[in-house]
């Protein structure tokens, strides 16, 4: 009898932070991050449900077993967590993924710490993955969030017009993407 | 799901799928050609495969699916819309798959008649569809539909060997107001 194969992501270490898989005793602090205002604001998630604990455990196991996703928990390299990160999308027929990232406790923003998590889970998917692109869309007055995928090599490819709702207003969101020869010329 | 609605246009009809519709796909995405712009089709599907397709796109609520053909019945491809309901938008797939109909605006009016649906009936604010950048046909189609290209996604599809840039456009429902 076999079971479904369980996408285990690689641990990581950068500069500031630890990359690590999730468990399910995280779901206390993702249902807690989920529930602030604050950090909705910048999320798809603002204009859904809240999400609940029996929720977050049943998308947990579903992406447990879904290849085409690898979900990290960022950490300082103290222990604390402080957000998460991954790849869905994952498409090896055209090597290609699509980044997501919430660092969601608050006092941590504007430290570099979504800087270091991307490039490392960028060097994962260029260099064990074999990809060539990775992409993201993120809303088109997230300043902060613009600069910090700069940085990382990502470069505007567009602006996708009234792309999701924020408070039920439509608003536009930017289209970024890296290339892998990008991402080695700058790493 | 499997559309219920039957929406008539100057040239073609959309209606509901039928499992008879499957062996003619079958048949014409058999051949290169017709698969080279569908870039979720690699290798050719074969029977069972369609019959997978069809049955979980009738369970899936977020997807609206009909069948294409023109006034007098000749099934020609399909049409869908893939729903995100929260952000009150759709992703537009389109294939006339029989490529003996292809270039007679069938897929221009098909198109048109998905969109009135998707505008009106199921109130979205944005319907946007992705396209390779070479498939200037389809470009060409989409932008008479009043699709507007707003992104170019870099080496996003690797077809027969070689990668390809992909277009990203859309419709916003105060354009489709506009051009009543």
């Amino acid at each position: 009898m076999g079971s479904a194969p369980i996408v285990q992501a690689p641990a990581f270490q950068g500069d500031l932070v630890r990359l690590r898989t999730p468990e399910r005793a995280d779901s206390a602090n993702f249902v807690r991050w989920f529930s602030d205002p604050e950090l909705l604001h910048w999320l798809h998630l603002s204009e859904g449900p809240q999400i609940t604990e029996g929720a977050w455990l049943k998308n947990y196991e579903e992406v447990r077993e879904d290849p085409g996703v690898i979900v990290w928990v960022i950490e300082t390299l103290d222990g604390w967590p402080i957000g998460h990160l991954g790849l869905n999308h994952i498409d090896p027929v055209h090597f290609r993924a699509t980044l997501f990232i919430s660092i969601s406790e608050k006092d941590r923003w504007g430290q570099g710490y979504g800087t270091d998590a991307i490039r490392l889970v960028l060097r994962d998917a260029f260099e064990r993955q074999n990809l060539r692109r990775v992409d993201l869309i993120t809303d088109a007055d997230n300043a902060r969030g613009i600069r910090c995928y700069e940085k990382c090599g990502f470069v505007r490819e567009g602006l996708l017009r009234g792309h999701r709702l924020r408070y039920g207003k439509p608003l536009d969101m930017v289209q970024m993407g890296v290339m892998r020869e990008d991402f080695r010329r700058g790493a | 799901m499997i559309s219920e609605s039957i929406l008539e246009g100057e040239k073609v009809r959309l209606r509901p799928m039928e499992p008879r519709d499957l062996p003619r796909f079958v048949e014409w995405l058999a051949d290169a050609d017709v698969r080279r712009w569908l870039a979720a089709l690699a290798d050719p599907p074969t029977l069972q495969d369609e019959v997978e397709w069809y049955e979980s796109t009738r369970e899936n609520e977020d997807n609206v699916l009909w069948s294409m053909e023109t006034l007098d019945g000749q099934l020609i491809g399909t049409i869908e819309l893939r729903l995100n309901p929260v952000a009150q938008r759709a992703e537009l797939g389109i294939a006339v798959q029989d490529k003996t109909q292809w270039s007679k605006g069938y897929g221009t009016d098909a198109i048109m008649q998905a969109l009135d649906y998707g505008f009106d009936e199921l109130e979205l604010n944005r319907v946007e569809l992705t396209v390779d950048e070479a498939n200037g046909r389809g470009r060409r189609c989409y932008e008479k539909c009043g699709f507007t290209a707003e992104g170019l996604l870099r080496q996003h599809r690797f077809v027969e060997g070689q990668f390809g840039n992909t277009v990203v456009m859309s419709v916003l429902r105060s354009e489709w107001e506009a051009r009543r």
